[in-house]
């Protein structure tokens, strides 16, 4: 496997960079962090306008048919600029529900927004109590004459406060302990009686919201996918959503180890750049080859969900796990080689480490991952 | 008085006198530092028993406990959540001073220590001078009976709430530079002195930066002579590394972790205390951070023979503060997405508004991000190990 882009994939990497380098500052970044909104709106326009949140969606959808490489090539600039914009929550996550498994109608209606950058989607798939476990789902869907009626609370929504509407994963069937059988999937609108949020920023400066339904009432319409089989369009959603968070710490990991670099040549201590200390030159050499190990394991997972290769869940599991273990390695050191200046909130490394932090455990830690390969390694063995 | 006499004597006195609020303090630690306010009312309560300074010699208002009495008194104070008191005076000048200091000095500063009077604060690495301290460049020159200084010291902890400051300050270029060096106590209120915050990456403020800018300070602040200070420095550093007991830090995040475990599930519906994989990690770290348990053992066991710690402090430190950091990342992963929830206002002790996720994971990623400092203060690890390398293996 040796992965040419084509030259539209090219472009776009080259333009995602170019635009970012030029308009995505950290100073700007760490002023939105502090507002009290998630994230900037102009900005969001502006990915719109270049067609970015189109990128991925099907042509009959309005997009312009990318896949996973795609969601890899814009995420890893979005890792390297800190983008704070929820790419992944509204376009990666509730996009590609939406596009797979919603009625055509609600379709209709809500990919087109997203497209334009008019609307923000979240999903709200974690529960208190075992957030390690989206399959661990106490809310419930209980049908009523027209539709359904919710009730039930989700917890750390990403992307919450921002959000238009949401996709939350409820209880319709038997749930069995360990299996997503019996959870469905229903749009809920922000505005929907009975729904509210209580909304926070998270460590990364991103936003999100705890999010309560006190009978909230749905029609059969809302249903994403099928009844209580909702994981099964949700399932190849996380991958993609994997896919992209491991491309955007790439990009992250990419800028810890420049700016490393960069700062042990300018250091000076007794008397010497700090980066002439053989202790600290192996130690970017090793951060070096994690991540490299690390590109080549995304590329190839990203090709390989792109041509529905048997071994390519395999290769997410491989992913998110080396993530779990490049990014702490990288990102621990970044800071450790800055010293207290990478400790501080005015510098960029400590906010790279901090979204590493959260990339790291997000959508599974690596030892769940690392169990999951080693599952999927037996099955294809056997 | 037997050891489990003394656990019973220190175990009442916790009971009556920290109170809820003070141990919630305690509690809500997310680095060495307590909320200010909490830490100062317990300091008052210690002080008025009488147990505020138990390493300081007794005819200095110590408490005359052997080794084993004040490991004790530590453990208990820390796993019941006491706060951690402000190391920068009892712990380190303290010490110093009743080694190195003028009648008069022991006489006025001393006490006010032990009272809570006085706030002290550590002035020593510089911009651009951290783990080359000795290149610090800070200078005070000597003007009739003062001093004027002017230069600026960095990652002074605590400096917004202190009222002193103690200073390693450049007063000849002389020689090696570790020559032209004194140590000096200088009244944070002088004309001329300006502390700026740091904002920490949990975002709150614990580091400053402070400015001298022609600070005039009385030339009898001087503590050991002009051109000394890096002696007394040294002592100092000493203390810095062989005071602290990082066995009782790793039994707080123990029981922490153990919360978590017993009450967080993990991906496949089973608490995180059984799951296997889990529970191989965390005894990979227990294991280590007992085998630490046992060198801290070796070292007091050493010190009451009279003897010191000699470079196994340098292991100490370094071993302790990684073995901190591994417990760290493996609550981060319990708690997850859980940790992701930035809610300063319920880490402070006064508050009593909901709180979001469950209590056992509100300081969990503030003290994750907090901690990776502990490898690059009071020495990084790279200067840990180097030491190691000369003293000890004579690379």
């Amino acid at each position: 496997m040796f992965i040419e882009y084509s030259e539209e994939q090219n472009m776009l990497r080259d333009s995602a960079e170019r635009y970012l380098r030029d308009n995505y500052s950290f100073d700007s970044r760490q002023a939105t962090v502090k507002q009290a909104s998630g994230f900037d709106a102009v900005q969001w326009q502006a990915f719109a306008d270049l067609g970015w949140l189109a990128m991925t969606f099907d042509e009959d959808s309005g997009g312009f048919g990318g896949g996973a490489l795609e969601t890899m090539i814009l995420c890893e600039q979005f890792g390297k600029f800190l983008v704070l914009e929820p790419y992944l929550e509204s376009v990666v996550m509730v996009g590609g529900l939406i596009e797979a498994g919603a009625q055509p109608a609600i379709k209709e209606q809500y990919l087109t927004g997203l497209i334009a950058g008019e609307l923000q989607g979240a999903f709200a798939y974690l529960e208190e109590g075992s957030v390690a476990d989206p399959t661990h789902v106490k809310t419930i869907a209980e049908p009523s004459a027209d539709g359904f009626i919710l009730n039930g609370s989700k917890t750390v929504v990403l992307n919450g406060p921002e959000a238009d509407f949401f996709i939350v994963s409820v209880i319709t069937g038997a749930n069995h302990k360990d299996s997503s059988q019996g959870i469905s999937l229903f749009v809920v609108t922000k505005d929907n009686p009975g729904l509210s949020l209580k909304n926070y920023k998270t460590y990364d400066g991103r936003s999100a919201s705890e999010l309560h339904m006190t009978d909230v009432a749905v029609s059969n319409l809302a249903l994403v996918g099928e009844l209580d089989n909702g994981f099964a369009i949700a399932a190849p959603i996380f991958s993609r959503a994997i896919v992209a968070v491991c491309a955007e710490a790439v990009g992250a990991m990419d800028a810890l180890l420049a700016a490393t670099v960069d700062y042990t040549k300018q250091r000076k201590q007794f008397g010497q750049s700090i980066s002439g200390f053989q202790v600290l030159r192996h130690r970017m050499v090793d951060m070096f080859m994690e991540i490299e190990l690390t590109r080549s394991l995304l590329m190839a997972t990203a090709w390989k969900l792109d041509n529905n290769a048997p071994d390519a869940e395999q290769c997410v599991a491989a992913l998110k796990a080396k993530v779990g273990k490049a990014g702490r390695y990288v990102s621990h050191n970044a800071v450790q080689l800055h010293g207290g200046i990478g400790t501080t909130d005015e510098f960029s490394v400590g906010h790279y480490f901090k979204r590493l932090a959260t990339i790291g455990v997000m959508f599974g830690s690596r030892d769940s991952h690392l169990s999951r390969y080693s599952q999927l390694s037996a099955q294809v063995s056997s | 008085m037997t050891e489990s006499a003394f656990r019973q004597e220190v175990r009442e006195f916790l009971a009556e006198s920290l109170t809820p609020e003070i141990a919630r303090a305690g509690e809500l630690m997310t680095s060495v530092f307590a909320d200010f306010d909490a830490t100062m009312d317990w300091h008052k309560r210690l002080h008025r028993k009488g147990w505020v300074a138990p390493d300081w010699p007794q005819e200095y208002g110590g408490t005359g406990w052997t080794l084993s009495e004040r490991y004790i008194f530590q453990e208990e104070c820390k796993l019941a959540n006491a706060p951690a008191l402000f190391a920068m005076g009892l712990q380190m000048l303290g010490p110093m001073l009743i080694r190195y200091g003028t009648e008069e000095q022991n006489n006025y500063y001393l006490p006010r220590m032990l009272s809570g009077e006085d706030v002290w604060c550590q002035g020593y690495s510089e911009p651009g001078a951290g783990s080359d301290l000795a290149s610090l460049i800070t200078a005070a020159v000597r003007d009739g009976d003062d001093y004027i200084i002017n230069g600026s010291k960095i990652w002074t902890s605590y400096a917004q709430h202190s009222n002193k400051i103690f200073c390693l300050v450049r007063t000849s270029k002389e020689g090696k530079p570790q020559a032209g060096i004194s140590f000096i106590l200088v009244d944070m209120d002088t004309e001329g002195l300006k502390v700026e915050p740091i904002v920490g990456l949990d975002g709150t403020v614990e580091q400053c930066q402070v400015y001298f800018d022609n600070v005039r300070v009385p030339a009898a602040n001087l503590v050991g002579a002009e051109n000394q200070g890096w002696d007394v420095a040294k002592s100092l550093l000493e203390f810095e590394r062989g005071g602290h007991n990082f066995t009782i830090d790793h039994k707080k995040q123990m029981a922490k972790i153990d919360r978590q475990a017993s009450s967080q599930y993990s991906e496949d519906n089973t608490l995180w205390k059984d799951n296997p994989i889990f529970a191989a990690k965390l005894s990979d770290v227990a294991v280590d951070a007992l085998a630490l348990e046992f060198t801290e053992l070796r070292v007091k066991g050493a010190f009451e023979a009279g003897g010191n710690a000699g470079a196994l402090s340098s292991l100490i430190k370094v071993m302790g503060t990684e073995i901190g950091q591994r417990f760290n990342e493996l609550s981060l992963e319990m708690m997850a997405e859980h940790a992701f929830v930035k809610q300063l206002d319920a880490l402070l002790p006064s508050f009593e508004g909901e709180t979001i996720g469950p209590d056992c994971g509100l300081t969990t990623m503030a003290e994750y991000i907090n901690n990776r400092s502990a490898t690059i203060y009071g020495g990084s690890a790279e200067i840990q190990r180097d030491i190691i390398a000369k003293r000890v293996l004579h690379l």
